[in-house]
């Protein structure tokens, strides 16, 4: 089996500095776990994020290189066309550029490919591949895709294979000449991150002033109870969790 | 021939033996890496470093030094004088035989000393096997030497002399045989080792402890196999006696995790042997650890299991103990770097302080610039490029952990206190790189080595001054190899001397008992002892140690990244350490390490709080 | 309580001001339900209302969606597997079933949804930025090559705000077509609702199949790995019956965590150990059974937003770090809540 990992260039969120995405790093992991031989497919300048993934279990990595406004959809889509391989890892979202998540769809629907989202584990299965893909909290499903595929790759993934600073001097890039197409450009304006407040401590039912009551005294106010009787305590416990949206097995 | 000239035969046959066996071993020795030896000084200095050195840490047990002396003082003393009865007119004098017989009477009863050291019940930290055959060699070798001697002396019949020298031929022939793999190989290995170490700065009461920097354009980076070590590191594995002073020290092995020291280097030297050749091993093994495999290939793996590697703390208390002067950290290190660089085969925590390292220059992940926040309202100065002040304040790893900024505020407030001009880095200070390094990412280290060099040379100070002894180590002793000469001072110090100087007043004496646990990176890395006991003598007047304080004090479980590697075991280092404290019946339990705060305190109450000397002084002389 | 004073404005860990709900206009529910008879326009809310319900992410959806209808006039559709029983109240006016989209047949919902998107032209289309939500968003993108904006942290009618290059930059641009909102980041509809009328559902395009089976796998909220965990209940030195504690976990649904003191002990496993050197929690919600919370313990709840604690001490840090503290034996509350459960709730 021959995969391809999709690697990024990725950036620390803390340093900004060049960094893989933890994600794509683990789907090398999983693709090695597959025992398929593993190449990296970059579309872009050389990046130095790209240069540390093979310290992280890849041999080489294939650079299309491209323009700063070229669409890598379509240079990934050229390139793995005309030699596809039978999946084709990425991370479910990116670090450092768009990080939309969306580049992987839209190479899915530019190839006609199937796409699973959200992989934990791969392994093979007798009518293609087995995905196991994580949903909302901690939930697992298991999905069959027939190759060739594109599988993202959750963070619950396992871990990816440590860095190995040898490795990494010993791996080899090879640089193409990616194919060109201009990105429509969106409008949009970039600007410095703010923090924003989060929305907190909403109850999910209940009256209008039960819920004016949750989202002021409950949240982040620090509600004391002094010795109340254990069973008081218990449904204020309960109260609480359902307000969050938990244990709501007794409502049903 | 007679019974004199037979003898004299037996010391040049045993000599020829010898020498054959030595030069197997060199020949053993030489698939190492080659190293930069001064032989000329390390032969000079041998009798200093044997009778001195050597004989210093082996006298920490007098027993012991007194059986050592009279069977190694008589094995040489005797056979040497055999070899000289090749001059026919020395063996032909009543007094040469009176000497002689005398030499193999002292070997006799060292050898029965070292039968007696096994018996009635052998210590755990002994070893069995060849070891309990030792005693007999001798003895055979002793017991036939006096009696030819004598019976050369007393003019006795022929036949008693060929009968004692054949006697001791089979104690002779006993001895040579173990030159190779069995107990006596550490006599010829641990000669060479002595001329030929690695840290000559070891010897002649100076302590190098600085990590060795790595050649990062090396074809291979670390130690895989044996012939990966320099050949006088392979020396230095066969020059170990199996006394287990480092099984005794070790708090890994104490906490019950894969890491014997004895057993590692035992492991280190059988690694240069083929599986079938290896000698066995019969003494305490790796708690815990399955029977090694008698694989060939790389030794972690084949011949360790990972644990042994990452159970280490680097603490160098098996360094410490051992009379040989044999280099386990290194050894470890080397090792690491090879697990690290090569394979990445690291646990899976250290792997991410490493990544967050690499990418944020702290082991955490915190941004550079929150280093100050355990500071809110007492507002640190920074030190720009190009300003200046009296004391560089390296606030260190510690300042991040919401516990030990406590530590650092008292310290910060005391340096107010007492009129010191001091600053900080700011966000400028990376991580020292401590933990890289004593992770094996020499990369990482060096990396972050010369970026602090860079930011410190840009800006002019009379000292740093630092609470964490890990950063102290790294900044006193290992930069210098990458261009960054300081002078570093331990926070206990600096106090100490404004507690000296009348600049820090006590208000009033703590009350209770207090017992100091030394930090590793203090003690044994830079012998420091005396600041921090003459500091709490001044503010608090019952102050106690404990069994293994001072050089010979035990870890935290805190140091080379081994909260990160989270190896298995069976009781926690912290935990054990503790008990040692309550035993004494500390009251408080102070420290003077960042590392050292969290290990013991994490021990579960009740337990005697744990309190920095920082926090302690800021006490006694008074909030306000 | 006195209705239309101004909320109270609070601070968040991260001392940022944070917003209480706007728009509570009753205190009481309204008797009549509020119709859009004749909507400008429509918003597609996008849910997966597993087991019939809205999640608490979902109702923010929904909220966010009124935010966009109500200035204009526009109406806002519920569209989801399965109609849910509290869509009015969530906000929804029209309710649009992709009743063939079952057992989350990811491909299969994507064409029905592009089928009703054609059918009924909706202004923008907005999803939950989670595991499902966030997969069909991008599925409908790629299908329609519509413009996405993913994981939205501030929406209004005439912009939208999403994260870029590694949070450290945003993106500011006008609302797109489709558009998947992060969690607690607007708030749910408050107030009357809404009709939660049935629309037609558009008929099933061809479906392109390369996802052969789905099905999920069992997994019990213990086998949940403690990172990705959403409620974690943690035992510390206070608790002693540790088969009680697992008991309660199960019952509630959490997943079971521990101090370290307890991990120490050998009372719970290593993997469940909380704090600095254990595991770093990113759960919603955290309950704090009798421990203290050592300054490693409370490290290892970094990023956990809402948390309780049951400490006998009041002046434990615990305590002073819960947003619901209830100064009691745990020992004693633990039973108590168990036999709550049991006895449904």
């Amino acid at each position: 089996m021959r995969a391809v990992v999709l690697l990024s260039a990725g950036r620390h969120p803390l340093s900004a500095r060049p960094a893989p995405v933890p994600v794509e790093m683990q789907a090398i992991a999983l693709a090695r776990g597959l025992g398929a031989d593993v190449a990296g497919l970059h579309a872009g300048a050389p990046d130095l994020a790209v240069r540390e993934a093979l310290g992280q279990g890849m041999d080489r990595v294939t650079v299309l290189r491209i323009g700063e406004a070229d669409d890598a959809v379509a240079a990934l889509a050229a390139a793995l066309a005309a030699d596809p391989p039978d999946l084709v890892l990425a991370g479910n979202r990116g670090r450092g550029g768009e990080d939309s998540g969306l580049l992987p769809y839209l190479l899915a629907e530019a190839l006609g490919w199937p796409i699973a989202a959200n992989a934990v584990a791969l392994a093979a299965a007798a009518e293609g591949l087995a995905v196991i893909q994580a949903r909302a909290r901690g939930a697992r499903w298991r999905l069959v895709v027939a190759p060739p595929a594109v599988v993202t790759v959750h963070p619950a993934a396992p871990p990816a294979l440590p860095f190995a600073y040898a490795r990494a001097r010993r791996g080899r890039i090879e640089e193409q000449e990616g194919r060109s197409a201009p990105l429509v450009p969106r409008v949009a304006e970039e600007r410095p991150y703010r923090p924003r407040p989060r929305v907190i401590g909403v109850a999910g039912g209940g009256s209008a002033a039960e819920r004016l009551r949750a989202a002021t005294e409950v949240a982040g106010g620090g509600r004391v109870l002094v010795d109340p009787p254990p069973e008081e305590a218990a449904r204020e416990l309960l109260a609480w969790l359902r307000a969050l949206g938990f244990s709501r097995s007794a409502d049903e | 021939m007679g019974p004199a000239g037979a003898f004299v035969l037996l010391a040049w046959i045993l000599l020829a033996s010898v020498l054959v066996a030595g030069a197997r071993l060199v020949l053993r020795w030489r698939r190492g890496r080659a190293a930069r030896v001064d032989w000329w000084a390390g032969l000079v200095a041998l009798p200093r470093r044997y009778l001195v050195d050597v004989h210093g840490v082996v006298a920490r047990d007098p027993r012991a030094a007194r059986m050592h002396a009279l069977t190694a003082g008589g094995l040489l003393g005797s056979s040497g004088l055999l070899l000289l009865g090749v001059v026919p007119a020395l063996r032909a004098g009543v007094v040469y035989w009176v000497l002689v017989a005398t030499s193999f009477a002292v070997a006799l009863a060292g050898s029965a000393m070292v039968a007696r050291r096994r018996r009635p019940v052998r210590p755990a930290h002994l070893s069995a096997g060849g070891f309990l055959w030792l005693p007999v060699w001798v003895f055979l070798y002793a017991a036939g030497g006096l009696a030819g001697a004598g019976a050369i002396v007393l003019t006795a019949s022929p036949g008693l002399g060929f009968a004692a020298v054949v006697l001791a031929a089979v104690g002779g022939a006993g001895l040579v045989s173990g030159l190779l793999t069995g107990p006596i190989r550490h006599a010829l290995a641990g000669a060479v080792h002595l001329v030929a170490h690695p840290r000559p700065g070891r010897f002649a009461g100076r302590r190098e402890s600085a990590l060795l920097p790595l050649d990062l354009e090396a074809a291979r980076l670390g130690v895989a196999v044996a012939e990966d070590f320099a050949w006088n590191r392979l020396v230095g594995f066969d020059a170990c006696i199996q006394c287990g002073r480092c099984e005794l020290a070790c708090p890994a092995f104490a906490a019950g995790q894969r890491l014997n020291p004895k057993k590692l280097i035992q492991d280190l030297a059988a690694a240069s042997l083929p599986p079938g050749a290896r000698p066995a091993y019969e003494g305490s093994p790796h708690p815990g650890a399955p029977p090694p495999p008698l694989a060939a290939g790389p030794i972690v793996g084949a011949v360790l299991h990972p644990d042994t590697l990452w159970a280490c703390t680097t603490c160098r208390a098996c360094v410490a103990a051992c009379p040989m002067f044999i280099e386990h950290v290194d050894a470890v290190v080397d090792l690491r770097r090879h697990a690290s660089l090569e394979e990445g085969a690291l646990p899976e925590k250290a792997a991410a302080v490493l990544e967050a390292i690499r990418h944020t220059d702290e082991p955490e992940g915190n941004p550079l610039a929150a280093r100050g926040d355990f500071a809110a309202g007492l507002e640190l100065p920074v030190l720009g490029a190009g300003e200046s002040t009296d004391v560089l304040l390296w606030l260190g790893a510690g300042a991040f952990d919401l516990r030990y900024g406590r530590s650092l505020r008292a310290l910060v407030t005391l340096l107010r206190r007492a009129g010191v001009a001091f600053a900080v880095l700011g966000a400028e200070e990376r991580d020292c790189g401590d933990l890289a390094r004593r992770l094996g990412d020499e990369v990482e280290f060096a990396r972050l080595a010369r970026a602090n060099i860079a930011a410190l040379n840009a800006r002019r100070f009379a000292r740093i001054v630092t609470a964490d002894p890990h950063a102290l180590h790294v900044l006193r002793n290992e930069y210098p190899d990458f261009g960054g000469c300081y002078t570093v001072v331990h926070h206990s110090a600096l106090l100490e001397s404004l507690l000296a100087e009348g600049r820090l007043t006590p208000e009033r004496r703590l009350a209770g008992r207090i017992v100091y646990h030394d930090p590793c990176y203090l003690a044994r890395y830079n012998g420091e002892t005396g600041a921090p006991r003459r500091l709490l003598d001044r503010i608090a007047p019952e102050r106690v140690e404990m069994a293994r304080h001072g050089l010979s004090a035990m870890c935290c479980g805190g140091g080379g990244g081994a909260p990160v590697s989270d190896v298995e075991a069976v009781r926690r280092i912290p935990d054990l350490r503790m008990a040692q404290a309550r035993e004494v019946g500390a009251q408080t339990l102070a420290v003077a390490c960042p590392g050292c705060t969290a290990m013991l305190e994490g021990v579960p109450e009740p337990r005697p709080p744990v309190r920095d000397l920082a926090e302690l002084v800021l006490e006694a002389v008074g909030e306000g | 309580m006195r209705v239309g004073q101004r909320p109270r404005m609070r601070l968040d860990r991260r001392g940022v001001e944070a917003v209480p709900p706007a728009a509570m206009v009753a205190a009481e529910p309204a008797p009549r339900r509020r119709v859009v008879a004749e909507p400008a326009y429509l918003i597609f809310a996008v849910a997966e209302a597993e087991g019939g319900r809205l999640s608490r992410h979902e109702r923010q959806v929904l909220g966010a969606a009124r935010r966009l209808a109500d200035p204009g006039g526009g109406a806002v559709v519920l569209v989801a597997p399965s109609l849910a029983e509290d869509a009015g109240a969530a906000g929804a006016d029209r309710l649009l079933s992709l009743a063939a989209a079952e057992r989350y047949d990811l491909e299969a919902a994507t064409a029905l949804l592009a089928a009703a998107a054609a059918r009924y032209s909706p202004r923008h289309v907005l999803f939950a930025e989670n595991e499902g939500g966030g997969d069909l968003a991008r599925r409908l993108a790629a299908r329609l090559g519509a413009p996405f904006a993913a994981g939205v942290e501030a929406l209004s009618a005439r912009e939208a705000v999403c994260p870029c290059r590694a949070r450290r930059a945003e993106l500011r641009l006008a609302p797109p077509f489709l558009l998947s909102l992060a969690p607690d980041r607007a708030a749910p509809h408050v107030g009357p609702a809404h009709e939660a009328s049935p629309l037609d559902p558009p008929a099933a395009g061809a479906v392109r199949r390369g996802i052969l089976t789905a099905a999920p796998l069992p997994v019990t909220a213990a086998e949940v790995p403690l990172a990705e965990a959403g409620l974690v209940v943690a035992a510390g030195n206070g608790v002693k019956d540790f088969a009680g504690f697992l008991r309660l976990c199960s019952a509630l649904g959490a997943t079971p965590g521990a101090s370290r003191v307890v991990c120490d002990a050998g009372a719970m496993p290593r993997a469940a150990q909380v704090g600095a050197s254990g595991t770093v929690l990113d759960a919603l919600a955290y309950v704090a059974f009798g421990i203290a919370g050592a300054p490693q313990h409370l490290q290892g709840l970094g990023r956990v937003e809402h948390v309780a604690a049951v400490n006998t001490d009041i002046h434990a840090a615990m305590i002073a770090r819960a947003e619901l503290a209830i100064v009691q034996d745990a020992r004693r509350v633990m039973p108590a809540l168990l036999a709550l459960l049991e006895a449904g709730g």
